[in-house]
């Protein structure tokens, strides 16, 4: 009887998920089928692939030298956000509050259109230095405007990893003499990041995607790159279906790797 | 008992907010002397014990360890010394272990030796081992917390209290977070650090433990020391009323 009921079960299940993988099969059908009445051309797609492979390298060296200066903003941010100093904790609140605040397009716009005006002004007040600092280029523009805003999340992120430790670990950290400073390094933070890991791993997946908005300064990135022959050669559909499969492989392959670090993070927790 | 005393607290008092929870507190513990809390739960004696390494600031009085004094509401440099000071004279065991989940048994045994005293790794790990050793552990040197009982990662507590070579082991309800068949092994451990001449302040609610091995039984009620004798006086002719009762409570196994 049991026996019989598990078998009824299972075969339900078989049945459920072949219906599922039939609707993904009718909706690429449609999709498909709709795409070669507007006379789409897989060709194109095969001939200009390298394209967007070139763009793929840009758009990885941004979203990774981003995430990577967003990590040090963040873990700064957390750890002025917990302090008792007034200071710290009105600069990092601020810091927050607006980069979360404000859409990153606007924020791109402001680093690299806003601040050469003020560049421009302080050359004119005698600061040259200072000035040709603010007038930046595309792909450290980019760069800076990611960092700053997944910063602010991810200063977040931290902050609740960093609390989430339990407050014994610090009484007995201090018990044995340690300094705060020990405490946060060799204590806390080892425990906070196995926390704080996956969440940085997702932040790096979204980033890739928001990263096609530095596609708006001319960097040949992935979207730039898509959007310049698709307007070339009017092979809209082609083009920014290439470039979704180009993200879209991107995070398949981050989510692999995310992973696995975290599985190797794990290791200690292991019963 | 003539020597140094090893803790000296005069006239501790703390207030937590509007709650005076410790209300003029004087104690001494001399050298090798073993000397148990007891009281319910509420009566101080957990802050009582957490005043003396700071991980409470007293609000008012004086701690002395080993000579060092230091008094209550300090602020600033010189203070933040002596209290460090402090904690390297006493070695805390915890209710709840408190071991570093993400180091093995050893790393969490030689992590106060190579990090606040700048130990060498070689150094830290011989003394390690002979800590661990001393309380049955040396099995699970390499091991992770999470795979140890409770009585195992309290062990291991006691083992990385010890390796800072503290004057004064202090330990705050070390077998109240224990299955009751785990109680035995981390009591035997006291036990022996006790015999070796351990100077001990116990917060504990074993009384079978304090009859048996402390010196001195102190017995704490609503923010005071009620009493503080030898065992076998005290467990045979309390003098105060409330001594009395919790003796009653635990003989007719109450909690």
């Amino acid at each position: 009887m049991g026996a019989a009921l598990v078998a009824l079960q299972q075969r339900q299940r078989f049945v459920h998920s072949i219906k599922v993988t039939l609707v993904w099969l009718i909706l690429v059908a449609a999709l498909v089928g709709g795409l070669l009445l507007i006379r789409f051309q897989p060709s194109y797609m095969l001939e200009h692939y390298n394209i967007i492979l070139q763009g793929a390298g840009a758009t990885l060296g941004v979203s990774m030298a981003s995430i990577a200066i967003a990590t040090v903003l963040a873990l700064f941010g957390s750890i002025a956000r917990l302090s008792s100093s007034a200071i710290a904790q009105g600069i990092s609140g601020f810091y927050v509050s607006v980069l979360r605040g404000t859409p990153l397009l606007i924020q791109i716009f402001i680093i690299y259109l806003g601040l050469p005006q003020v560049g421009t002004q302080l050359i004119k007040f005698g600061y040259p230095t200072l000035g040709r600092l603010l007038i930046m280029d595309a792909i450290p523009a980019g760069i800076l405007a990611l960092s700053l805003n997944y910063g602010a999340y991810m200063t977040e992120i931290f902050r609740a990893g960093l609390q989430s430790i339990g407050y014994g670990q610090r009484e007995a950290a201090i018990a044995l003499g340690m300094n705060p400073w020990q405490v946060l390094r060799r204590i806390i933070l080892p425990q906070a990041i196995r926390i704080i890991i996956p969440d940085v791993g997702n932040q790096f997946i979204a980033m890739q995607k928001d990263s096609a908005l530095v596609s708006v300064m001319g960097v040949w990135e992935i979207t730039y790159l898509a959007t310049r022959y698709a307007k070339k050669d009017s092979k809209y559909m082609e083009m920014f279906i290439l470039a979704a499969a180009a993200y879209w492989i991107l995070t398949i392959v981050s989510s692999w790797f995310q992973n696995r670090i975290e599985k190797r993070m794990s290791r200690a927790y292991e019963r | 008992m003539n020597a140094e005393p090893i803790i000296r607290i005069s006239n501790l008092h703390k207030w937590f907010g509007m709650l005076h929870v410790l209300r003029d507190i004087s104690l001494i513990v001399q050298p090798r002397e073993v000397v148990c809390i007891i009281g319910r739960s509420g009566s101080g004696k957990s802050t009582m014990l957490r005043c003396i390494n700071f991980l409470e600031e007293p609000s008012d009085g004086e701690i002395e360890i080993h000579g060092l004094k230091i008094p209550a509401g300090g602020k600033g440099r010189e203070h933040n010394r002596l209290v460090h000071e402090a904690r390297l004279m006493t070695g805390m065991v915890f209710q709840e272990f408190n071991l570093f989940p993400h180091m093995s048994v050893l790393e969490n045994v030689t992590e106060g030796p190579i990090i606040v005293k700048g130990m060498s790794r070689t150094q830290a790990i011989q003394l390690a081992e002979e800590k661990l050793d001393n309380v049955g552990m040396l099995f699970k040197r390499d091991e992770y917390p999470t795979r140890l009982s409770g009585g195992q990662k309290q062990r291991v507590a006691i083992a990385r209290a010890l390796s800072m070579e503290p004057e004064v082991m202090l330990f705050d309800e070390p077998t109240s977070a224990l299955d009751p068949e785990l109680i035995g092994e981390v009591l035997n451990v006291m036990k022996k650090l006790a015999k070796e001449g351990t100077t001990m302040l116990v917060v504990t609610h074993e009384m079978g433990f304090a009859r048996e091995v402390a010196d001195r039984v102190v017995v704490m009620a609503d923010g005071e020391i009620v009493e503080a004798e030898k065992p076998e006086e005290l467990f045979s002719h309390p003098k105060d009323a409330r001594t009395q009762a919790l003796i009653d409570r635990y003989r007719t196994g109450g909690g």
